[in-house]
């Protein structure tokens, strides 16, 4: 049976969202539509992470595959890596959705400025992503008390990540928090190279930061899986709630 | 007398255990994720979109509007998972199997979420007044509790049929959601009606909300509660209307089920 809350998450919110925002931002120009376009897309990539990649665990233990998992001899974080990057990929379509929508319904001229920085800039940020989701995988299996503020992550993320305004409109203490953030830098690297045409000394620095967030989002994970599963070892939880 | 009496006794108490076991998994830090921090987010989210749009709204109308909005959270997803949880927990024919009055255990179920949903949109209101200047110094705070107290009937109204289609969809999840956020885009919350397509504008003035948030939008711009009356009239019946489609929504579901043997009515 199809998921309809994963359809909800990747289709219809960010299609909503756009809607929304065809009408806050849209008096901008046609210029804002493609702004738009990525920054609604960009919900749904992050719903996608936030709730179908940090569920990725919980789900296998709730449907008590968890065990059979563990017990392959693939690395089980590799297993997660895999489904994440399925989950995150899928979640892309949001994107198309959003241009289709906007483009036949609203009638907007849409192209992207510069379609090859722009496809770089969706792979990096599909790894990146997949990253974060690693570690929100494993943050919530080890610590319920972290997964019951799943729900509120969602909008602190669209807010901090600037999928729909600059982050400069907030105040100036909140910087260094969207700059831990790979969606920020996927939010800088997607609108700069569907909106513009970034010499590519400019949109170097967003690549490269993802790349160093998800590598140290990487190195956070694989310590936080060994913890993860040597704790549910010794408490024999591997299969409970 | 004591019929009357068993009715009473069975609405409160229906209206309490629902709410209960609704949040009977619940810890304060998932409240308070949800009801505290989560409206935030969202007022935040678009009164900032807005004040970065240029569509002319101030940030006041972000404020106000999605303030009001999150009553929904308490009117859609409260009611309607008190509603489903019957069906999740195995308890719907325990619940279709007894005698009792069927329209006072309907209507207990919303009870409790009205009282919490008015808490909600306070809270929204006090993010509104702490964080981003909304003025309230030419407000009557009794008419504005009353249009809280009114919207947040008629939006529970709606849940209400929501929840009698959650016993016969497994995407409940799917169909709040998607109300929740259609609420969004169509009750004025973010986008000024007038500003929506003509058969948009349709569709807002039959839903609940899009009273409740003008009204409010216009108690704080100085109105008196007698200058919005008719709206709140007009919120009150929406409300109703919604109560009554669930009721028969929900007793069409138990007269099938009990046809069908299903009570679960798949």
């Amino acid at each position: 049976m199809t998921d309809a809350f994963i359809l909800f998450g990747i289709f219809v919110q960010p299609l909503l969202i756009a809607i929304m925002a065809l009408f806050i931002l849209g008096e901008q120009g046609d210029g804002a539509v493609i702004f738009i376009v990525v920054g609604s897309g960009l919900t749904g990539l992050w719903d996608s992470v936030l709730f179908q990649s940090g569920n990725s665990i919980t789900r296998e233990r709730w449907t008590g595959t968890l065990e059979a998992l563990v017990g392959m001899p693939t690395p089980l974080a590799v297993i997660v890596f895999g489904k994440n990057l399925a989950f995150v990929t899928q979640a892309l379509s949001s994107m198309i959705v959003a241009y289709s929508f906007a483009s036949i319904i609203f009638g907007y001229p849409l192209s992207i400025e510069s379609p090859t920085l722009f496809v770089i800039s969706v792979v990096v940020t599909v790894l990146s992503l997949v990253c974060l989701g690693l570690v929100l995988a494993t943050l919530f299996v080890l610590n319920p008390d972290v997964q019951r503020w799943q729900n509120g992550l969602e909008f602190p993320v669209f807010i901090l990540a600037g999928f729909l305004f600059p982050i400069a409109i907030l105040p100036q203490w909140t910087t260094p928090l969207s700059y831990v953030l790979a969606p920020y830098w996927a939010a800088v690297a997607l609108h700069m190279s569907s909106s513009g045409k970034p010499d590519i000394l400019e949109i170097i620095l967003p690549w490269a930061m993802m790349a160093l967030l998800g590598v140290l989002y990487l190195f956070l994970a694989f310590w936080l899986f060994r913890k993860m599963l040597f704790k549910a070892r010794v408490d024999a939880t591997l299969s409970g709630q | 007398m004591s019929k009357v009496i068993a009715n009473i006794r069975l609405f409160f108490q229906g209206a309490v255990l629902s709410y209960i076991a609704l949040f009977a998994w619940l810890r304060p830090s998932t409240y308070i994720a949800t009801k505290v921090v989560g409206p935030l987010a969202q007022i935040l989210f678009f009164t900032l979109m807005g004040k970065f749009g240029t569509s002319g709204e101030s940030a006041d109308f972000y404020i106000i509007g999605n303030a009001i909005q999150i009553t929904a959270l308490s009117g859609i997803y409260g009611v309607t998972f008190s509603l489903a949880g019957d069906r999740w927990n195995g308890t719907l024919p325990y619940l279709f199997g007894t005698p009792a009055n069927r329209m006072t255990m309907f209507l207990g179920r919303a009870v409790i979420h009205i009282i919490d949903g008015m808490f909600g949109v306070l809270i929204g209101f006090a993010w509104g007044v702490t964080l981003l200047g909304l003025d309230l110094s030419n407000t009557d705070p009794w008419a504005l509790l009353l249009v809280i107290a009114v919207t947040t009937f008629s939006t529970s109204g709606l849940g209400l049929l929501l929840g009698s289609l959650s016993l016969i969809t497994r995407n409940v999840m799917f169909i709040n959601n998607t109300a929740y956020f259609l609420l969004l885009v169509l009750s004025g919350s973010n986008i000024a009606i007038d500003r929506l397509p003509p058969a948009l504008q349709a569709v807002s003035n039959v839903l609940p909300l899009t009273r409740g948030i003008a009204s409010a939008r216009a108690i704080i711009d100085g109105a008196t509660f007698r200058e919005v009356r008719p709206a709140m009239l007009e919120e009150i019946g929406i409300g109703i209307i919604y109560i009554v489609c669930g009721y028969v929504l929900f007793r069409w579901i138990e007269v099938l089920a009990r046809r069908r043997g299903t009570l679960e009515a798949m």
